[in-house]
């Protein structure tokens, strides 16, 4: 990947300048369905749009010292680092890539994760505490069925690249990894019944209790880059290879807007869990799915 | 797995709330701001007396006497028009914020902005006569239902 490619898939295509509307498209997907489903009008299209720009007109409480300069800098960092995966995923045919940038998109995945953990201790608030511990549990269980099913993927196809990933045919051991990662997306996207860091209704807001203004709409647009990030994954890993690259694209965007649209309904069915209960469900059933995924990808890899 | 189903029927029926200019229309028993007719009242202040957020108030005079109601002070339970002998007060129906009769409700800075007063001049006790009158027919025509059903 020269740099010229590197910058135009971060800034242009799958990167800022396609990533952002998208981010706020899915966030009003994910409301309205959520709203129509439990028979409410929901909020206007442009709605996410206009929260965004509302936030960052707003003025923040002053705050020095270096817990001012953390809270400052954590939606700056889990912003960027959203941005950053969302550009590294293989959207388009023959943009590129490394060996190893799976590794690298993972890491990226995961920062916005570690960013609200540190925000919500770095805040100060006893809701923010809270949040960031229910965070912190709920990454340690998720992350290990979510790693264990991409692992599983990359060693049945022998690559941690992600183009040569998604240019190989779909095999019924990849399907299985697929459904693990789709599993483990709720309680990545703090969506119900995984909404526990920032539970609404008892602990306010969870880590962003004490976040407001223009940090506030870096969040919320760093949470909807956060979707676009790992739908794009699912959808990569899930869309056929195409030559054309509008197709793909096409292709691309469809299967994230599914993914979202079933996300949502999951959503919309479902009440929050408590911790203990979250924990035991990743711990105990779906720990056993990726273990199963992974042993098999081995025993494939040892075998042929 | 009825979760489901609830949901999806949901989705097929529609939203039942209604995005935040619009408001929903008003019912045929909406209760507004209480009508006043002076012309009508006789000043008892029956209202007055069963008014319990004193969102009426009276003051007898020589000769006349004055009614005022404060709508900021209202809880619209209906009441005082429930008691009005006279027929004198009646609940506006369309006459409130909600009633979707203005585009944008109204903002209120002032307290008792709302309040209105009407000082009315007493009538001549010769209403009595009447009243007294007006039941008479009535007392002469209830048995006649029950002769007519004894012809019967």
């Amino acid at each position: 990947m020269n740099l010229i490619t590197a910058l135009a898939r971060l800034l242009i295509f799958p990167g800022l300048l396609f990533a952002v509307p998208a981010a706020w498209f899915f966030l009003w997907v994910e409301r309205k369905t959520v709203a129509l489903m439990q028979g409410r009008v929901g909020p206007p299209f442009m709605q996410p749009f206009f929260d965004f720009v509302k936030l960052t007109a707003k003025s923040t409480p002053p705050r020095s010292g270096i817990a001012g300069a953390l809270m400052r800098s954590w939606p700056l960092i889990a912003l960027a680092s959203a941005a950053g995966a969302v550009g590294l995923l293989p959207v388009l045919p023959s943009s590129g890539g490394f060996e190893g940038d799976l590794i690298l998109l993972l890491a990226l995945l995961e920062m916005p994760s570690m960013c609200i953990i540190a925000a919500g201790f770095s805040s100060r608030s006893i809701f923010g505490e809270i949040g960031s511990a229910r965070e912190a549990a709920l990454s340690v269980s998720y992350n290990i069925v979510f790693l264990l099913a991409i692992v599983s993927i990359a060693a049945s196809q022998h690559t941690f690249r992600l183009e040569a990933l998604a240019a190989l045919p779909a095999s019924p051991l990849r399907l299985l990894g697929i459904v693990a990662i789709i599993v483990c997306l709720p309680a990545k996207l703090h969506i119900n019944p995984f909404s526990l860091p920032n539970a609404e209704q008892e602990i306010y807001a969870g880590p962003m209790t004490e976040y407001a203004g223009p940090e506030l709409a870096m969040w919320e647009l760093s949470h909807g880059l956060e979707w676009v990030a790992a739908t794009g994954l699912v959808a990569t890993l899930l869309a056929p290879h195409f030559g054309a690259w509008w197709l793909a694209a096409l292709v691309f965007v469809a299967l994230s807007f599914a993914i979202v649209l079933l996300l949502s309904a999951v959503a919309a069915a479902t009440a929050r869990l408590a911790i203990d209960t979250s924990v035991r469900f990743y711990w105990q059933c779906t720990l056993i799915f990726a273990v199963l995924a992974i042993s098999s990808a081995l025993f494939m890899r040892y075998r042929l | 797995m009825k979760i489901l189903s609830m949901l999806w029927k949901n989705l097929i029926r529609g939203p039942r709330t209604l995005l935040f200019p619009a408001r929903p229309p008003v019912t045929e028993r909406f209760r507004g701001l209480v009508q006043f007719d002076p012309s009508l009242c006789t000043g008892c202040a029956v209202c007055r007396f069963r008014c319990t957020s004193r969102a009426i108030e009276f003051k007898a005079g020589k000769g006349e006497f004055t009614w005022s109601y404060n709508p900021g002070q209202c809880t619209f339970c209906g009441r005082c028009v429930e008691g009005c002998a006279e027929h004198a007060l009646k609940d506006g129906h369309l006459e409130h914020a909600l009633s979707q009769a203005e585009d944008t409700p109204p903002i209120y800075l002032v307290q008792g902005e709302l309040k209105k007063s009407y000082t009315v001049a007493r009538r001549p006790p010769a209403a009595r006569p009447a009243a007294t009158a007006g039941t008479q027919p009535a007392a002469t025509s209830k048995p006649s239902p029950t002769t007519s059903g004894g012809a019967q």
